[in-house]
C-alpha cells in the first residue's frame, strides 16, 4: 500500500494525477473539465468539490458524455461541502475526506472496472435505445436497480432521474420522460406511481406560474368583491355600491335603507370580479399557467400531464446491460423523400420478380449506417433529428438516380436501391455518398467526426428479400 | 227528450226582459264586454295594421341600422337542462347582436356545470351564480346590473323562441320612442300533453293573446309576461328593476307605466312555453298569478286610483279594467249563480244549459274568428275544436273558483307573502314594508 507521503510526493510531481498502486487518478481541474476527452486515460477521477458549481459542471460533462470510457469512469469528490445537489449527490462514486482514503476506494474502482468489462458492447441502432443502454451500463457498474425521481430545482420538469437526466440539457430534460416511456414499452422497466406533473405544452417546462386571469383580456389585474343582496327590495350588486362614502355603513342604492344585519336583511350570495384592465365583470376567472422558461401563457387544460414514476428493472432490464437487448420499436421517421422500410421490402420483391423475367436487369441494395448519429442528436436535441435526417436524405437523393428510393430505419440507418447498374458501380456511388455525407456532417458540426459504414449487395433472384436485407445488415455490423 | 222539449219550450217563451234577467251576466260581461268588445278592437287592429305596415317596416330597418346591443337575461334555479335548448333557439335568431346572461339563483343540480360549459363554448356571454337562492327578482336584478345592452329582454329558461322573436319584440321600440317595454306573445308548446294543457292552449289563444292585443291597442296593457318581455334599459333602471314577487312581471310593468312610458304587446314575437300538465299544478300556478292582482293592483299600486301628481288616465283605466274583470266580475259571476239558484230554483237546469250553449257558441265563434286573424299558429285549428266545449267549465267554474280562492287568500291572509316561490327571507320584508 502506498503511504501518504508517497501520494503527496506523486501529486506534487504530477499536478493532474495521483498514482496509487496500479491505478492512476485524474484530478479534474478547470481546464480538464472543459476538455473531458483528456480524462479517458485515467482509472478514476477526483474532483475538488469545494466549488459546487464547478463540481456540477464537471460531473455533467463526464457523465453526460457518450463515450463509455468517460461516462463510466469512477468519480470521487474531495473537499466536498454538504450542499444539496441532486445531480452531484447521485452521480459521484464516493467522497474522499483526504487522499489517505484512496486505499479504501481503490477496491471499488477495480470492482467497477471488472463490471464494465462484462457490458455488452453492441450499440443499439435507435436513439432512445442508445441513451437507455448508456444508463443501463452506468447503473449496472454501480449496482443500482431502481430509477428514483428526485425533486430537483435545477431540473426544468422539477424532477430528475440523475442517471438519465445528466444526458440532457436543461431545456431538453422532458425527453427523460419520453425515454422512460419508451423503456417501459420495451419491457425493460416497471413503473410505480410517484407523482404527476404538468408541463408547458411549448417547451415542456415544469416551472409554471398559475394565475387567475380575466376571461376576456387574460389580464391578471383583477379585483374581487362580494355581491350583496338586499332582501326587502331585491337589489343585488357589488358591495362597493352599498358602501357609504362618509362612514363605513352599508346602504342600499335602490331603496336607501341602511343594511344592518347579515342574514336578516341582507346576505352575500356570491362574489364578482372586475378586470382593472378591460373593465369587464365576471364570476368565473380563467386559470392560466405561465411558463417561467419560455413565457408561454397556456390555459391549464392544455398543459401536458405527465406521470412521474419510480422505475424498477424488469427481468429483461436486469440482464440488458450484459446481454444487450433488441428494440422492438423501430422509430421509422416520416421523412420527406423516403418510403417506409416495409414498402421498400415490397418494392424489392417486385424488382426481384422483374429480375427473374427480364435478362440484363440489375438492382442493388445499399445500407448506410451513421454509427455516431446519436452524438449529433444528443448535441442538437431530438427536435432537430427530423430536419437533420431530411437534410441527409436530400444529399442521398442528389447522389442516386431519381428512380431509386430511400428508406430510413431507426434514425441512423439508410437503405437505398441502386437500379440499372453493376454492383461495382453501385459500390462506387455509395463510397462517394459516404464521403459526401461525412464531409457535410464534419463541416457543419464543429468537432464531430462522422463514423459511417456502408455495404452494398446486388439483389439476387430466388433468395427472399428479407434474407438478403438481413445479410446486408449483418455484414455491416460484423466487425463491431 | 222530455227535458229537451221542456227546455226548448222554456227558452221559446222568454221575452227580452226575461232573457236579460236570466242571462244578464252573459249578455253584459261575456257577450258585450268580452266578446263584442274584443272582436271590435281586434278587427280594428287588423284593419289599422295594414296602414301601419310602412312605419313598422321603417322601424325594422331602423333597428337593423343601429343594431343596438340587447342583453337577454335568463334568471332561474335548476334550469340547466332547459338552458341548452334555450341557447339553441337563440342561436337561430335573426337579430344577432345580443349578449346572453344566465343568472343561476342558487341551483343545487348540474346547472353550474352545464352553464359553465356553454359559456366556455361561447354560447353564453355571462354566467352569474348566487350560491344562495335570493328569488327571481334579485336574480333578474343581478342580470340587469351587469347587462350592457340598451334593451333588456327577460326570458324564462324553459321557453323556446321563434327565429325572429327577438327582432320582432324590438321593433316597437323603434316604432314609438315612448314605448318603455314590450310583451311577447306566449303560446303553449305542449298543447298535446294533456287535456289540461290543451285547454290552456285555447285560453292562451283566445283570451290571453287576444286580450293583450286589445289592451295594447287601447293603451291599457299592464302585464308583460316574465317568459318573454323586452324593456328599455333606461326605463328598467329608473324603476330600480324588479321587486319581490310573486307577480313581479305585472309589478315592473306597472312601475314603468307609472313613469309615463307606453307598454306594447307584440303578437309576432312568439315564445313557446310548457304549460302545467296537471290541474293540480295549474291551480298552484293560477293561485299565484291571481293573488298578484290583489297584492299589486289593489294594495301596492293603489295610488294609481288617486288623483295625485303622477295620475294618468290610461293607468287608471287599466287598473279599473283589471280590477273589474279580474275581481269584481268574478265575484259577480258567483253572485249571478246565487241569484239564479235562489230566485229561479225550479228552472235552474234550463238556465244552466242555456248558459252553457251560449258560452259554447261564443267560444267556437271566437276561436274560429280569431284563428283567421292569427298569423302564427303552432297547432292546427281542428285539433282544438272538440275541446272548445270543455272550455266553458274550465273558464267559468275551474278558473273562476281558483281566482276567487286566490283573492280571498290574499285579501284575508296576504298569502302571497308565504308563497315558497319566493324565499321567506325576502317575503318577510316585503310583507312588513307592504311591497
Amino acid at each position: 500500500m502506498e503511504t501518504i507521503t508517497n501520494i503527496q510526493q506523486q501529486k506534487e510531481a504530477h499536478n493532474d494525477r495521483i498514482v496509487f498502486g496500479h491505478q492512476v487518478y485524474g484530478l479534474v481541474g478547470a481546464q480538464m473539465a472543459f476538455r473531458v476527452e483528456l480524462l479517458v486515460g485515467f482509472d478514476a477521477l477526483i474532483i475538488d468539490a469545494s466549488d459546487p458549481d464547478f463540481t456540477r459542471l464537471a460531473i455533467r460533462k463526464i457523465r453526460g458524455h457518450y463515450n463509455p470510457e468517460l461516462y463510466l469512469k469512477p468519480i470521487f469528490l474531495i473537499n466536498h461541502r454538504q450542499v444539496r445537489d441532486t445531480l452531484i449527490d447521485s452521480l459521484h462514486d464516493g467522497i474522499l475526506f483526504s487522499y489517505d482514503h484512496l486505499a479504501e476506494v481503490s477496491k471499488k474502482v477495480d470492482e467497477m472496472f471488472m463490471l464494465s468489462t462484462q457490458l455488452d458492447q453492441h450499440l443499439p441502432t435507435n436513439y432512445e435505445a442508445q441513451v437507455f443502454k448508456k444508463v443501463l451500463n452506468f447503473m449496472f457498474t454501480r449496482g443500482r436497480k431502481v430509477f428514483t425521481p428526485l425533486l430537483d430545482v435545477n431540473s426544468v420538469i422539477g424532477y430528475s432521474y440523475p442517471e438519465l437526466s445528466v444526458n440532457f440539457e436543461r431545456q431538453e430534460e422532458a425527453q427523460v420522460l419520453d425515454i422512460l416511456d419508451w423503456a417501459e414499452k420495451e419491457g425493460l422497466i416497471w413503473p410505480d406511481f410517484h407523482e404527476r406533473v404538468y408541463l408547458c405544452n411549448n417547451c415542456s417546462g415544469g416551472y409554471l406560474s398559475y394565475r387567475e386571469v380575466c376571461p376576456h383580456c387574460h389580464s391578471s389585474n383583477l379585483a374581487s368583491q362580494d355581491l350583496v343582496h338586499h332582501f326587502p327590495c331585491a337589489f343585488i350588486g357589488p358591495i362597493s355600491e352599498f358602501k357609504n362614502p362618509v362612514d363605513s355603513t352599508l346602504s342600499c342604492p335602490k331603496c336607501n335603507k341602511q343594511l344592518r344585519h347579515i342574514g336578516v336583511d341582507y346576505d352575500k350570495p356570491s362574489v364578482i370580479n372586475k378586470c382593472n384592465n378591460c373593465s369587464s365583470s365576471f364570476q368565473d376567472m380563467f386559470v392560466k399557467a405561465k411558463c417561467m422558461s419560455c413565457e408561454q401563457d397556456t390555459d391549464v387544460q392544455y398543459l401536458v400531464s405527465r406521470q412521474i414514476n419510480t422505475y424498477r428493472f424488469t427481468k429483461k432490464g436486469r440482464t440488458a446491460a450484459v446481454n444487450g437487448f433488441f428494440s422492438s420499436s423501430a422509430d421509422t421517421e416520416d421523412i420527406f423523400g423516403t418510403v417506409p422500410l416495409e414498402t421498400m421490402r415490397v418494392m424489392l420483391h417486385y424488382a426481384m420478380e422483374r429480375l427473374k423475367r427480364i435478362d440484363g436487369l440489375r438492382t442493388n441494395v445499399s445500407v448506410l449506417y451513421i454509427e455516431n448519429m446519436y452524438e449529433l442528436v444528443h448535441r442538437m436535441g431530438t427536435r432537430s433529428k427530423k430536419p437533420l435526417l431530411t437534410e441527409l436524405v436530400n444529399i442521398i437523393h442528389e447522389t442516386i438516380s431519381p428512380q431509386d428510393f430511400v428508406s430510413v430505419e431507426t434514425g441512423m440507418v439508410f437503405y437505398m436501391t441502386l437500379n440499372d447498374m453493376s454492383l461495382s458501380q453501385a459500390e462506387k456511388i455509395v463510397q462517394g455518398l459516404d464521403l459526401k455525407l461525412e464531409q457535410a456532417l464534419n463541416k457543419n458540426f464543429n468537432g464531430f467526426k462522422a463514423s459511417i459504414r456502408t455495404n452494398t449487395v446486388a439483389l439476387e433472384p430466388g433468395i427472399p428479400v428479407a434474407d438478403q436485407l438481413q445479410k446486408l445488415s449483418q455484414a455491416l455490423y460484423a466487425d463491431r | 227528450m222530455k227535458f229537451l222539449d221542456e227546455f226548448f219550450n222554456y227558452i221559446h217563451a222568454l221575452d227580452f226582459d226575461k232573457l236579460a234577467r236570466l242571462f244578464w251576466y252573459f249578455l253584459i260581461f261575456e257577450f258585450a264586454l268580452h266578446f263584442v268588445f274584443d272582436l271590435l278592437i281586434v278587427s280594428l287592429w287588423r284593419f289599422v295594421k295594414r296602414f301601419r305596415q310602412d312605419r313598422i317596416d321603417y322601424a325594422r330597418q331602423a333597428l337593423f341600422r343601429s343594431r343596438p346591443l340587447v342583453s337577454i337575461i335568463v334568471p332561474g334555479k335548476n334550469e340547466g337542462e332547459n338552458i341548452y335548448q334555450l341557447v339553441t333557439s337563440l342561436r337561430e335568431q335573426s337579430y344577432t347582436n345580443f349578449e346572453l346572461i344566465v343568472i343561476d339563483d342558487g341551483s343545487d343540480d348540474d346547472t353550474p356545470t352545464i352553464c359553465r360549459t356553454l359559456k366556455k363554448n361561447g354560447l353564453i356571454a355571462m354566467y352569474l351564480r348566487c350560491d344562495v337562492r335570493g328569488g327571481k327578482a334579485s336574480a333578474a336584478n343581478l342580470g340587469l346590473r351587469y347587462a350592457r345592452g340598451e334593451y333588456i329582454v327577460h326570458l324564462d329558461a324553459d321557453c323556446s323562441y321563434d327565429h325572429d322573436a327577438i327582432e320582432n319584440i324590438l321593433v316597437p321600440f323603434f316604432y314609438d320612442s315612448d314605448i318603455g317595454a314590450v310583451g311577447g306573445n306566449v303560446i303553449v308548446r305542449n298543447y298535446q300533453a294533456s287535456v289540461c294543457t290543451t285547454l290552456q292552449a285555447i285560453e292562451y289563444y283566445n283570451t290571453i293573446s287576444i286580450g293583450r292585443i286589445a289592451r295594447s291597442e287601447l293603451g291599457i296593457y299592464r302585464v308583460i309576461s316574465g317568459a318573454f318581455g323586452a324593456f328599455r334599459r333606461s326605463a328598467l333602471v329608473a324603476v330600480g328593476g324588479w321587486d319581490i314577487g310573486p307577480g313581479l312581471d305585472g309589478d315592473v310593468t306597472v312601475k314603468i307605466r307609472k313613469l309615463g312610458y307606453k307598454i306594447s304587446f307584440e303578437p309576432s314575437a312568439v315564445c313557446q312555453t310548457s304549460a302545467p300538465k296537471t290541474f293540480k299544478a295549474l291551480i298552484k300556478q293560477r293561485l299565484r298569478w291571481d293573488k298578484s292582482l290583489v297584492r299589486f293592483r289593489m294594495r301596492k299600486h293603489r295610488d294609481v286610483f288617486y288623483p295625485n301628481e303622477t295620475f294618468r288616465w290610461s293607468n287608471f283605466i287599466s287598473f279599473v279594467e283589471n280590477v273589474m274583470y279580474g275581481f269584481v266580475f268574478n265575484i259577480k259571476w258567483f253572485v249571478y249563480l246565487g241569484d239564479m239558484a235562489f230566485n229561479f230554483t225550479s228552472t235552474l237546469p234550463f238556465i244552466i244549459l242555456m248558459n252553457f250553449l251560449m258560452y259554447v257558441f261564443v267560444n267556437y265563434f271566437k276561436f274560429l274568428f280569431f284563428s283567421l286573424l292569427r298569423d302564427r299558429k303552432n297547432a292546427p285549428v281542428y285539433y282544438f275544436l272538440p275541446y272548445i266545449i270543455l272550455i266553458v267549465p274550465y273558464f267559468n267554474i275551474f278558473l273562476r273558483t281558483v281566482r276567487l280562492i286566490a283573492h280571498f287568500q290574499e285579501i284575508v291572509f296576504k298569502a302571497s307573502y308565504n308563497d315558497p316561490w319566493n324565499p321567506s327571507k325576502s317575503s318577510r320584508y316585503a310583507r312588513e314594508m307592504k311591497l
